[in-house]
């Protein structure tokens, strides 16, 4: 089976540091990013948060490259739209399609540097929470962040079903595959119709399975939560801190302040 | 003393479906249960009635001696006291991590959270399963989602705990492992109850067995006692557990002790007997290390069949002439094998071919063969294993019939054929209603 986000964050180091701390930053560094005019400070969140998920959480980055490479691949598309059609001033250079002029100038060059910069920050902060906090640290969060209870227990659920169901379902899908189930667009609809069905029906049973399994562990309507606590250790205080200072430091002297000037 | 009773239990689905047809059990505290059934047999419905998770629609259930009774508050009570550990995992463990699937059982109970969190660690230890507590169930094996099950319902202290088949999906190791495990539950005091179509695993280890057909208890006894009722194996769909077979085999050949009920490969050792030595006179000339043919014995002297081919080798020569001899014997009388095709089945044929064929066995092969059997109401004596069987009835000097058709005939000729071969024991083969 192919490793999904969710299990290189169970694996990883960073998984059993403090959540709020991690979430702080991420927040920090995809504000920062957005409010930075100069595209230096999101290059440097992201290089930061890129080295941290790499080299702290130990992700390999052969797979963190191929995870980013597909928002990537958009991003990249729409940069060289915007450097093509924005911006005005000098014209760097440009050419003639079909007696229409395309050309790129200064500003479009600038605009489209920033864009860039401030996705891939946001990409790999965003991408720093998915792959070092696992959604079993979150319920956590999500629990102190005064949610309604029965929305958090119905999530946990949830999150634990869908990998019971993801199996069945890749299950059916092999045997159908085997049967030559989806040899053309007319047998694929039809097999992909009685999965569904039949998966819709899986859990349909299988609620009730839990509900009476729970009943007989005597579930009164409430689960409890029994979350562990992740103190605040000195060095990653310190390592954040350092990082706050560094980025804030670097958006105050570049802001207002273009990069190409 | 006797912890958990029911009398004249029923149960009924919704749609009418009889599951249980009236079950009077009566289950001693701190033994170990088995309820062996095919599947569909009704054990999941039961299993399910005994912790008050179903309504009967008929008769009572004693827990201690008191009645069941279904407010939500007994309920509650009576479900700490019995755990039930479902043969599926993943209907079990609903949590997120193991660490809180096992504290979902004790923080239902009203415990403060000190004292979930050292029930849990406590449980955490004891089955071994403290580094899978941060642990999401998707990332463990069928051997650690069976554990963690286990490990949440023990943590709220029941009783009885009931297992619905729980060596299924299991490999062996991890079968064995789960076994160590329950043992020990059971050594600490705690009644065990579980359901399983493995007649060894139920010979081997249950203190208690009952036999459960359609939903009726149709036998219930000790181990020893029960499995070897033929009759109420085949009555119940099920075969003989596969150590006693052997001895039974080993025994009939006089290799064995006769008596003995050995449940493990050790016992069965123990049952062996030392080889078959008698003191004979023999000739002066004679050496050690030779063979000799000591004629044919009947009667009581011939153990396997009705006449014997006797030879003995000569172990050991006594100054006065005689010497002790370990003998061989061979039955004199191979029996046969004879294979009756189903599909051209004429009752009356059938029944002129076991009588004046002398049959002693009948075995039926296939699902088919089975059923005609039994409509016209012949007596099988073997279905499962019929070939093997067969041959091991041919060599005692039975006549055996197997009842089959289609393609099995030949798949069976060529069986006996090649143990002919192999063995050079002659068994007759013939089939009574050649096209």
């Amino acid at each position: 089976m192919t490793k999904m986000l969710d299990d290189y964050a169970l694996m990883s180091p960073l998984r059993y540091t403090n959540n709020w701390l991690k979430i702080g930053l991420v927040l920090f560094g995809i504000l920062m990013g957005v409010s930075s005019g100069s595209p230096a400070v999101p290059f440097l969140i992201a290089l930061c948060m890129g080295t941290a998920t790499v080299v702290i959480s130990k992700m390999p980055l052969k797979q963190y490259l191929k995870i980013l490479s597909g928002p990537a691949s958009f991003v990249i598309l729409s940069v060289i739209v915007i450097a093509f059609f924005f911006g005005g001033g000098q014209e760097l250079f440009g050419f003639n399609v079909l007696s229409y002029h395309l050309g790129v100038n200064v500003e479009g060059l600038e605009m489209a540097f920033l864009v860039f910069s401030r996705t891939l920050g946001g990409m790999t902060c965003l991408f720093f929470l998915a792959l070092t906090t696992p959604m079993v640290e979150l319920f956590a969060v999500l629990k102190k962040s005064k949610l309604p209870d029965s929305f958090i227990e119905i999530s946990m659920m949830m999150y634990r079903y869908i990998f019971v169901f993801l199996e069945v379902a890749l299950s059916i899908k092999y045997a159908q595959t085997v049967r030559l189930g989806y040899k053309d667009l007319r047998t694929s609809l039809n097999s992909l119709a009685m999965l569904a069905s039949t998966l819709f029906l899986r859990s349909w049973e299988q609620g009730e399975k839990i509900f009476i399994s729970m009943n007989a562990r005597c579930y009164d309507g409430k689960m409890a939560f029994y979350e562990e606590t992740r103190p605040l250790r000195a060095p990653e205080t310190i390592l954040a801190l350092f990082y706050v200072v560094v980025v804030v430091f670097v958006w105050y002297i570049t802001n207002g302040t273009g990069w190409m000037r | 003393m006797i912890i958990l009773e029911t009398q004249d239990l029923k149960f009924s689905y919704p749609d009418g479906t009889k599951a249980i047809k009236g079950v009077d059990i009566k289950l001693e505290k701190g033994k170990k249960i088995a309820f062996v059934g095919q599947n569909g047999s009704g054990k999941s419905t039961l299993f399910l009635l005994l912790n008050g998770t179903l309504k009967p629609s008929g008769g009572r259930i004693l827990f201690d001696g008191e009645e069941l009774q279904y407010d939500s508050k007994s309920l509650k009570k009576i479900r700490q006291k019995i755990g039930i550990i479902f043969q599926n995992s993943d209907d079990q463990i609903f949590a997120p991590t193991v660490y809180q699937d096992i504290a979902f059982g004790p923080s239902n109970l009203g415990h403060s959270k000190e004292k979930v969190k050292a029930k849990v660690n406590e449980m955490l230890e004891y089955f071994g399963i403290e580094d899978l507590k941060g642990r999401p169930p998707h990332h463990l094996s069928g051997g650690q989602k069976k554990r963690v099950a286990i490990a949440g319902v023990v943590a709220m202290e029941p009783q009885v705990v009931i297992l619905d088949e729980p060596l299924a999906n299991l490999d062996p190791v991890g079968a064995d492992e789960l076994m160590d495990v329950l043992n020990e539950l059971n050594h600490m005091g705690t009644t065990l109850i579980i359901s399983t179509h493995d007649v060894d695993l139920a010979y081997r280890w249950a203190d208690y067995v009952f036999f459960l057909v359609k939903g009726e208890i149709i036998g219930e006894g000790k181990p020893v006692d029960v499995f070897r009722d033929t009759e109420l194996l085949q009555k119940a769909h099920l075969r003989l557990p596969i150590t006693f077979d052997i001895y039974r085999e080993i025994e009939r050949r006089n290799l064995a002790h006769s008596g003995r009920n050995p449940k493990t490969v050790p016992d069965l050792v123990n049952a062996l007997k030392p080889p078959d030595l008698m003191w004979v006179e023999v000739p002066p000339e004679t050496q050690v290390g030779e063979v000799l043919n000591l004629g044919v014995l009947y009667g009581e002297y011939a153990l396997d069949s009705p006449y014997e081919a006797v030879n003995g080798k000569v172990l050991h020569i006594h100054s006065n002439g005689k010497a002790i001899v370990e003998l061989t014997r061979h039955g004199f009388k191979a029996g046969g094998i004879i294979i009756y095709d189903m599909d051209r089945f004429d009752p009356e044929s059938l029944k002129h071919f076991v009588l004046d064929g002398g049959i002693d066995v009948i075995g039926a092969m296939g699902k088919r063969s089975k059923t005609l059997a039994e409509q016209h109401c012949i007596a099988v004596n073997i279905s499962s294993g019929v070939i093997d069987r067969a041959i091991l009835m041919a060599l005692c000097g039975k006549r055996c019939m197997i009842l089959t058709n289609g393609g099995m005939i030949p798949h069976s000729l060529n069986r006996i054929n090649e143990y002919i071969n192999r063995s050079g024991i002659a068994i007759s083969v013939s089939i009574a209603n050649p096209q």
